[in-house]
């Protein structure tokens, strides 16, 4: 209830009624939101296919890892920023679209971020043991494949969303 | 003018095409098409975007960009592939609407330019031996494939603006 009351609140927020009623800040925010894609999921997809030992393959994970991820991490707060914009536009129409593309993706977000975490605290501890080696232990593959779905899946869910909003 | 003709006629031949006809038909097919569509999108635009920071210095500094150029080379392909049949298959479904859309036609003419300009200069520089090419070079070539890409992006994010908001909403309104 007080989640449900918190949107009402956020979508009554002078901010939100001008993301919501200003011609040019919804395509301006969503131009950045998509274009950003290519930084964001364009970068994590290339560093999945490392592990994968597919792409980048002359490159040593670990520098991968270290070059790719301050990309990485400026695309996610670029995505994260104008996601959040998009969202306070219209909080409680996002929350409770059918099907639930909006929350299936919050979910999803945290299965990938889950995954990252596991990544870290297993075999990406020891990535010195199989840094160079073109060929990827099995823990390095299954967080790569994991890793890509979820992305996929992530992206399909937030096009979904627009397709169920209802229409300004 | 007899371009203009030309060009017109495949839109129609497109409009009735079983691909075309078929996904306009459909509660599923263009949204399942737009999707593959993104997510080449993300793949084509990482490759890309990479590659130019490569050449301007800014990531993978101690590798050398003919070899990132190979690593990425059949990904770029590959994903290029994806968007060009998938993005092929959406025009189809309003192709001759399409035709008068300024949206679409400055994206066309930033695609045509950007896979140009990805296959002959870009290409060269990428695969070239480093210490031959002045860093002025690397760079105006890094910002004029970034610019013309992201002129193709855009054009694509304005497509759906010029369009009437209805015909892309109405897919899922019961």
């Amino acid at each position: 209830m007080w989640f449900a009351n918190f949107l009402q609140w956020l979508s009554n927020t002078p901010f939100s009624i001008t993301m919501r009623e200003s011609t040019w800040a919804e395509p301006i925010v969503e131009t950045i939101h998509v274009l950003t894609l290519t930084l964001f999921v364009g970068f994590a997809v290339l560093l999945d296919l490392r592990l994968l030992g597919v792409c980048l393959r002359r490159k040593k994970v670990s520098e991968a890892l270290a070059q790719l991820n301050p990309w990485l991490f400026g695309g996610f707060a670029v995505m994260v920023v104008t996601g959040t914009l998009l969202f306070s536009g219209d909080p409680v129409s996002f929350y409770n679209t059918k099907p639930p593309f909006f929350v299936a993706k919050m979910i999803m977000l945290v299965l990938a971020g889950l995954n990252i975490v596991i990544f870290n605290l297993t075999v990406g501890r020891k990535v010195a043991d199989w840094d160079t080696n073109p060929k990827t232990p099995r823990g390095a593959k299954v967080a790569g494949i994991v890793s890509i779905v979820l992305w996929v899946l992530i992206v399909a869910a937030g096009r979904a969303i627009a397709y169920v909003l209802p229409l300004p | 003018m007899w371009l203009r003709a030309l060009i017109l006629s495949f839109c129609h031949w497109c409009n009735n095409s079983f691909f075309g006809h078929g996904i306009r038909n459909s509660v599923w097919l263009f949204p399942f098409v737009e999707i593959f569509h993104l997510l080449g999108l993300g793949v084509l635009g990482g490759t890309i975007l990479i590659l130019n920071l490569r050449l301007l210095g800014l990531i993978f500094r101690n590798g050398r960009v003919s070899e990132l150029a190979r690593d990425v080379r059949p990904w770029l392909l590959g994903s290029l592939a994806v968007m060009l049949v998938s993005g092929f298959l959406l025009f189809s479904t309003e192709a001759v609407k399409m035709y008068g859309n300024w949206a679409f036609r400055s994206k066309m003419t930033f695609l045509l330019l950007a896979i140009i300009f990805t296959f002959t200069i870009h290409r060269k520089v990428t695969t070239s031996d480093e210490s031959k090419l002045s860093p002025v070079w690397r760079t105006l070539v890094a910002l004029i494939s970034l610019v013309l890409w992201a002129g193709v992006g855009l054009g694509g994010r304005a497509i759906g603006y010029v369009t009437t908001a209805a015909t892309s909403a109405s897919i899922w309104t019961p």
